[in-house]
């Protein structure tokens, strides 16, 4: 087995895309059977999460807290070309989340993405907008403490910008 | 923990012990965490990729950490160890590394720099892991030709890390040992030999350690790594999470000896985020520990 052929088809079982045939090298099928695979694929899983955990903090919280965390955490893996740099993933990961059909998930992935952008001086990061009080919301998950349950309704914008004191205004809409 | 006294650091029989300089990792935004290691080190080892941030989506050097390292760099020697090159990749390796080393390189000397015997991307997708080379003459050939490359483009010593079999090796037409001594000798590139991912290698894939050690040429030795992972469903996991333990402290004092004298240093690597857990004085500690056991 050459080179390429060797490294294609263990991407393949990392990226669990590799249709195993008959006439597949016998250490491509041994390493499809291997406990090996499954440890090295579980071990990505799980350093991915080490990683968004201690860098996306608040979107972290607010998908684990409702049950979302494993499926985004996937969906990211298997849907994205991230390199293995950590500073890179975050803003990849919150760019994922930020089209979440939960509401709640993307607005939040949206604010933790324009604040990491505040973060590096950028003056106009972006604009959220909220369908429920963000403050409480936020305020909970800054301190990992259990969600307002139901988040109180509202129109909110939040703008957040590098030149703002707190990078970041509340705004009621309605 | 009292891990001096299981390893040798004795010259009661006349004869001198393992001498090698002591280095740890060192990310930056821990002041804390410098403070307590500075004293204590030689070397501090630093990886280009850990220290860099996007920006404007481009990934660049942490202007506040270069800050820190500029700093750091009066009054200890910084070496560079990179983490994605990928340099064993089929279809050519990731050229963005180059651009974070040279901005490195523009701004604060270093002793050497060095890289893993791996890949990490294939086809220009991402592993999410570091894979081990096939032992092939065709693998040879293709790390070979890029030390050379970046022997060429860098003139400073490059050195190269045995990493761990995530998956079992694939039949090969060299041996471990083999296959790292030909690629020294072609290239003149040294070797770090990390003494946690052999024992890894053993206890996952039955590595005879000491059978591939007496294979090694031990004099392309430059640099020693010693760490500690923790162990799940029954593999050790190559995650620098813990203090190193006393077999693996011995392993790197055999090898040592064995440089005679051109592996000048060792390495004990953490990972920043493993920081907290073990508590500074311990890291502290257990570099007083090391300097013990390699000070001659």
């Amino acid at each position: 087995m050459d080179l390429a052929t060797h490294q294609r088809a263990l991407l393949g079982l990392f990226r669990g895309t590799h249709r195993l045939r008959p006439d597949d090298d016998p250490y491509v099928h041994a390493v499809a059977a291997s406990p090996d695979l499954v440890e090295a694929r579980r071990n990505i899983f799980l350093w991915r999460v080490f990683v968004l955990e201690r860098t996306c903090v608040l979107t972290f919280r607010l998908l684990r807290r409702r049950g979302l965390l494993a499926e985004a955490i996937e969906a990211f893996i298997s849907g994205t070309n991230i390199s293995p740099f950590r500073e890179t993933q975050a803003p990849a990961f919150l760019q994922t989340v930020a089209g979440h059909p939960d509401p709640l998930a993307a607005a939040v992935a949206r604010f933790e993405l324009a604040l990491l952008r505040a973060h590096e001086g950028d003056a106009c990061a972006g604009t959220v907008d909220w369908n429920v009080d963000p403050r409480g919301v936020l305020h909970s998950l800054a301190r990992d403490l259990p969600l307002p349950e139901p988040p109180e309704r509202g129109w909110y914008r939040i703008a957040v910008s590098g030149r703002l004191p707190a990078l970041f205004e509340i705004e009621r809409l309605a | 923990m009292d891990l001096a006294r299981g390893i040798d650091q004795s010259t009661s029989s006349g004869v001198a012990g393992p001498r090698a300089a002591v280095g740890t990792t060192y990310e930056g935004r821990d002041p804390g965490l410098l403070h307590r290691i500075l004293p204590l080190v030689d070397y501090i080892e630093v990886t280009p990729e850990t220290i860099s941030e996007v920006k404007g989506g481009e990934v660049v050097l942490s202007d506040a950490v270069m800050a820190e390292l500029k700093e750091v760099s009066r009054s200890v020697d910084i070496v560079l160890h990179g983490v994605s090159l990928s340099i064993g990749s089929h279809e050519g390796w990731s050229s963005g590394y180059f651009r974070l080393l040279d901005a490195f390189l523009e701004q604060i000397d270093v002793a050497w720099h060095s890289e893993h015997l791996g890949y990490t991307k294939v086809d220009g997708e991402h592993l999410g892991i570091m894979l081990a080379m096939p032992r092939t003459e065709e693998a040879l050939d293709l790390v070979c030709e890029r030390v050379r490359k970046i022997r060429e483009r860098y003139p400073l010593p490059f050195l190269l890390e045995n990493i761990v079999n995530v998956v079992p090796g694939a039949p090969g037409e060299l041996s471990e040992a083999a296959f790292l001594n030909a690629l020294a000798d072609r290239t003149g590139c040294g070797l770090i030999l990390d003494t946690y991912n052999l024992e890894v290698d053993a206890h996952n894939h039955g590595l005879d350690i000491q059978a591939f050690l007496g294979e090694l040429k031990l004099q392309n030795v430059r640099e020693v790594h010693v760490a500690r992972g923790v162990e799940h469903n029954g593999f050790l996991l190559d995650v620098h999470s813990q203090l190193a333990r006393e077999s693996t402290i011995r392993l790197a004092q055999q090898v040592v000896r064995g440089a005679a004298g051109n592996a000048r240093l060792v390495v004990y690597e953490f990972m920043p985020e493993a920081t907290d857990g073990l508590g500074r004085d311990n890291i502290g500690a257990h570099l007083c520990d090391l300097r013990a056991a390699f000070a001659g």
